[in-house]
């Protein structure tokens, strides 16, 4: 999968999860450029993620997540 | 006892282990004698203001001048009022007014509240060593901690050295064995207490710290420090264990010694499953209200053998040292064991009371003859019974304060605050599972009007801080009405576990 293709379905889904409608999902995005990105949104995020892509991450590969850019990263791996 | 059982050994603590690292913040590690330099630097300062308040504000950065802040100023004598830089300013400065604060203590790049005095910590230069210790009063205050208030404004608990010493002697008589050797967890903001035992565990001891940036999600980082830093000792929230919980058969933490879980009731399967992450741990289940200073109970896992549980939830356990646990009823008398009633507890730990609140102070402490003695009771709000044993039972709350993630939370402190936004509108927060099994707050509103989310939602941020902002909101033209002849809480609730919304 391209990942300008990633980006684009990526941002349907953290709006979803985010609640907003503006958001702009960028490789340099992180926790804490929106505000209600939580332990609990967090979570949310991930599982959506995995749900669409029918993957599953590891905790080390979470741990390695700074940004969006990283969890591309990952995920292109995977899919 | 502040200074014999806080200040002293931490003194004590930088001059033994001055070459030892006190903290890891942000993957950097500082030495004792750092944290030594930035307390003399700040007590220079402190000396020179002027202030009529001993209550000094401080911004909750992740940095060792936000530590060493808190550290001069308790050898100043002054108390320190922890104001979360992420949280909406209109908290910030509401906790400002409540508490008389007129300095400020601030270790970020650009002062936080322009309009305040302000001691920039980072700006400061150390010229010279002084971790001289003076007589201060144990009734002095030590730290003012503002909590949810079911009335709209957050409250403040007043905490005095005093009760912070009787809360640390207790807690080493519990058991626990620490050294300069150990390496512990402090993943609570600092607006919430049980940081302050997470701090005070290692400063007293000369061991050393391992924080939480704020710009890292905190389960997923702390995973990662008991991992790779391998810690050995660590208070966690169970929500953050549940977070956990899809990647346990990766988890392994052998080093970890001693793993306390607190801040809301511990669900006894999840400790069964994550005790075999943790193998030699010794986990506690420690419970408290802010008012009777971090924990006041404690009870032990059991591991290949029987826990008291009520409900799922494992037992709380006993009284710390120092601390009278009894159950009244509705009029305050003391109640035979296994009788449900009200948790109430008395002893040194427990707070003189909140901050200019003289109603509060009225309906939440009161006076009764215990053990033949006179004794000052704070009414925790906890429905709770006493076992055969004298064990804890806890059943739940007998009011309107819940805990989502570990956070206390005053259902009727937002519900205030959108009736102010939809002026006078009908408004009920009730706490829901999402499919995760993870404790959600939605907001029911009787009103119709198609464009209230958004205006709600925008109005709640400027108020609150994140974790308060209800994850749903349901508009409803009618409220159920219970037989009692007020909103139907129940139904509303069983509404939306039937996906009604």
């Amino acid at each position: 999968m391209e990942r300008a293709e990633m980006y684009k379905e990526l941002t349907v889904l953290f709006r979803k999860v985010f609640n907003n409608d503006t958001l702009e999902v960028t490789d340099e995005l992180t926790a804490n450029d929106v505000e209600n990105w939580d332990s609990l949104s967090h979570m949310l995020l991930i599982n959506e993620v995995e749900e669409k892509y029918s993957v599953k991450f590891r905790l080390k590969e979470l741990n390695k997540m700074r940004n969006v850019g990283d969890m591309v990263d990952i995920l292109l791996t995977k899919v | 006892m502040f200074q014999n059982y806080i200040l002293q050994p931490i003194v004590n603590a930088i001059e033994s282990f001055s070459q030892r690292n006190a903290f890891f913040i942000d993957e950097k590690h500082y030495t004792y004698s750092e944290l030594g330099e930035s307390i003399s630097k700040i007590r220079k300062e402190l000396k020179s203001i002027n202030t009529p308040s001993k209550n000094i504000g401080l911004i909750t950065n992740d940095d060792i001048e936000t530590y060493a802040s808190i550290l001069a100023l308790w050898m100043e004598g002054f108390a320190y009022v922890p104001i979360h830089p992420g949280h909406p300013r209109n908290r910030g400065e509401e906790i400002i007014k409540q508490a008389d604060v007129s300095w400020i203590v601030d270790s970020s790049d650009k002062s936080f509240f322009d309009s305040i005095n302000t001691i920039k910590t980072k700006d400061l230069e150390f010229s010279s060593l002084n971790l001289e210790l003076s007589e201060i009063d144990d009734r002095e205050l030590a730290y003012i901690l503002f909590t949810s208030g079911s009335t709209g404004a957050p409250k403040g608990v007043t905490i005095t050295r005093k009760n912070v010493g009787a809360f640390l002697k207790s807690f080493w008589d519990i058991g626990f064995e620490i050294d300069e050797n150990d390496r512990c967890l402090q993943c609570f903001d600092l607006t919430f207490d049980v940081s302050v035992q997470s701090f005070l565990v290692p400063l007293t001891k000369g061991a050393c710290m391992y924080t939480i940036p704020h710009d890292r999600i905190k389960y997923s980082y702390a995973s990662e420090l008991l991992e790779e830093q391998a810690l050995t000792f660590g208070a966690m929230a169970p929500s953050m264990v549940r977070f956990l919980k899809p990647y346990f058969d990766e988890i392994d933490l052998p080093e970890l010694r001693y793993n306390i879980l607190t801040a809301e009731a511990s669900p006894l399967s999840l400790i069964d499953e994550w005790s075999k992450c943790i193998p030699n741990a010794k986990i506690f289940d420690l419970y408290g209200p802010t008012e009777a200073t971090i924990y006041c109970t404690h009870n032990l896992y059991t591991r290949e053998g029987e826990n008291k549980e009520l409900n799922g939830m494992f037992c709380i356990g006993k009284p710390m040292d120092g601390v009278y646990a009894i159950i009244c009823d509705e009029e305050g008398k003391i109640l035979p064991k296994n009788k449900k009633g009200e948790l109430c507890v008395a002893g040194d730990q427990v707070t003189l009371g909140y901050w200019r609140n003289p109603e509060k102070n009225e309906s939440s402490f009161f006076t009764t003859e215990y053990n033949n003695e006179q004794m000052r009771f704070y009414k925790t709000g906890d429905a709770c019974y006493i076992d055969d044993q004298g064990d804890l039972m806890l059943s739940g709350r007998l009011d309107y304060q819940v805990k989502i993630q570990g956070y206390r939370i005053e259902l009727g402190e937002i519900e205030c605050h959108v009736r102010d936004v939809l002026e006078g509108s009908n408004a009920v927060a009730v706490v829901y599972q999402n499919s995760f099994g993870t404790d959600e707050i939605a907001m029911f509103i009787e009103n119709e009007e198609p464009n209230n989310e958004a205006v709600v939602k925008e109005y709640l941020k400027t108020k609150l801080p994140i974790y308060m902002i209800p994850s749903k909101f349901v508009f409803v033209s009618k409220f159920p009405i219970n037989t009692n002849g007020k909103t139907d809480r129940l139904e509303l609730k069983k509404q939306l576990s039937d996906g009604l919304y």
